[in-house]
């Protein structure tokens, strides 16, 4: 393509939006509006996926023991878990200490507790894996090893709830497809209904470019263009939206459960270049409809 | 050349053209004339490719209209120029960039475009008006700013469909002064009018339509 082709392309698709200027801002506003749903979902999938991952690197057992267990069973209990390969660290919390973490935990609610007539919590080990560590550990076996012995009244292991977590978060992940894709379909038609007021607005000047001998690409490409200036204006806003948004709620301590402080982290570089991608993509494809529907010259 | 061969029009039962047989030689002056609805128009249109015939096949400088493809036919409008009776002009577009649009389809140098359109301007006498939107000039003007874009392309054949029926007389001698100058450069032009006026002594050829048939054909 010449270059003085191209300017006259770009004057002219510039044209085109100061021309309908109103029709344009109103559709990138809503195709501003679709993307940052698609964006949020995608930015609080990633952070879900990110704090899913940090747990799923520390394995941590809980070996609950029994209250009447004797010195010598909670040695052999002991021996066991420091004799682990791997193991990162090794808490021994004893009843006391659970029901003053616990007192800790509930703050002003801790009152609560001294209706309590005795110390209904179990006396409990903690140990630590570095998953990165410990590949071959069989977390399966070293629980079923653990609750053998003697004086051992539960063990929770926390890939348990991570695995369950992992399978809300598929769940999660196909819901946004779904979503993501519907979002796509109305930003199509957005960008659609965009390109063809823009023919209508033109329809005289295209009848006579036709006249004087233009051919139909030399006519379509400014729409074309048109659409792709759209979709990098739509991209440029929503991430900058959704970086906004990300710096707002990054200041703020967010927990989980009031126990676990959750790190947030903003949209990995493939997953912005990716929205920003969609976002042209979709532009293009809703101008391309356009142009093959409404263009008859 | 322009040739016609039993060349036929119809728009749903109405016949447009019936069976046409013409010639008209390269650097010919000929008026089309004939009642309202004897084809004039339509005549027009087929030969610059606006629509279709039913029967028949034209030949423009050998080309075949009727076999040609859409980008060839693009093409081949860059060297036909086409005046319309209702100007058909971008009235949000300066006079200067209603002119300009038929060379900015070629994709020739902006340098060249602004030369080439300012020495048209200057040709219709326009060249103080260039800056100027179509709605504010008279409907001479107008018709001059519409045969300045049909025009400024070099067109080997310039087509003109009632281009003096929405003028006075005055206006009407100034605009056919205007295609005689053309047509002195080895310019074909073709004129469709119902105006006797024009017509009258005219040192040109006119062809006369009646019901979409060739009833005369007259050399001056």
């Amino acid at each position: 393509m010449r270059i003085r082709f191209r300017t006259y392309f770009l004057k002219q698709a510039l044209q085109n939006i100061r021309d309908n200027l109103a029709v344009h801002i109103l559709g990138l506003g809503t195709m501003v509006s679709s993307l940052l749903i698609f964006g949020i979902f995608m930015l609080l999938y990633s952070n879900v996926t990110n704090w899913v991952q940090g747990w799923g690197n520390s394995l941590t057992f809980s070996v609950y023991l029994k209250d009447d267990i004797s010195a010598y069973k909670r040695d052999k209990v002991d021996t066991f878990l420091r004799r682990l390969p791997g193991k990162k660290s090794l808490v021994y919390i004893s009843k006391n200490d659970a029901m003053a973490d616990l007192k800790k935990t509930l703050g002003s609610d801790g009152a609560l507790l001294k209706r309590l007539s005795g110390n209904p919590l179990p006396a409990s080990y903690e140990v630590f894996f570095d998953r990165s560590e410990t590949h071959d550990l069989n977390s399966e076996a070293v629980k079923t090893a653990l609750s053998k012995l003697e004086g051992v009244a539960e063990v929770q292991c926390s890939e348990e709830w991570l695995n369950n977590f992992k399978q809300i978060l598929d769940i999660v992940k196909s819901i946004f497809f779904v979503i993501g894709g519907l979002l796509c379909v109305c930003v199509i038609f957005i960008m659609t209904n965009t390109i063809k007021l823009t023919i209508f607005y033109r329809k005289s000047e295209i009848e006579i470019l036709k006249l004087v001998g233009a051919t139909d690409w030399f006519i379509k490409v400014p729409f074309l263009l048109e659409g792709i200036i759209q979709g990098i204006l739509a991209g440029v806003l929503t991430l900058s939206l959704l970086g906004g948004g990300y710096l707002f709620f990054a200041t703020k301590d967010l927990q989980f459960f009031s126990t676990i402080s959750l790190g947030l982290v903003f949209l990995p570089l493939n997953h912005m270049i990716l929205l920003f991608l969609i976002s042209v993509v979709l532009g293009i494809i809703g101008s391309l409809i356009a142009i093959g529907r409404f263009f008859k010259v | 050349m322009i040739q016609l061969f039993h060349l036929s029009k119809k728009y749903d039962n109405h016949i447009a053209l019936d069976d046409i047989d013409l010639r008209i030689e390269r650097g010919e002056f000929v008026f089309v004339t004939g009642p309202s609805g004897a084809g004039k128009t339509t005549l027009l249109r087929l030969l610059f490719g606006a629509e279709k015939p039913e029967k028949g096949y034209i030949l423009i400088n050998s080309i075949n209209l009727t076999r040609i493809s859409r980008s060839k036919m693009d093409l081949l409008r860059r060297k036909i120029g086409f005046v319309f009776q209702d100007f058909k002009l971008l009235p949000q577009r300066t006079v200067f960039e209603n002119v300009a649009i038929a060379l900015q389809v070629t994709g020739e140098p902006a340098r060249w475009i602004r030369k080439k359109t300012r020495q048209t301007l200057e040709l219709v006498g326009l060249e103080d008006k260039e800056k100027v939107y179509p709605l504010s000039l008279s409907g001479g003007e107008q018709q001059r700013v519409a045969i300045a874009r049909a025009i400024v392309k070099g067109p080997v054949i310039l087509l003109a469909d009632e281009p003096t029926g929405n003028l006075d007389p005055d206006l009407t001698r100034e605009i056919m002064a205007l295609f005689r100058s053309i047509h002195q450069k080895g310019t074909t032009v073709v004129i469709a009018t119902h105006s006797r006026d024009l017509l009258e002594n005219a040192p040109y050829r006119t062809i006369l339509l009646q019901e979409g048939k060739l009833s005369g054909d007259t050399c001056a």
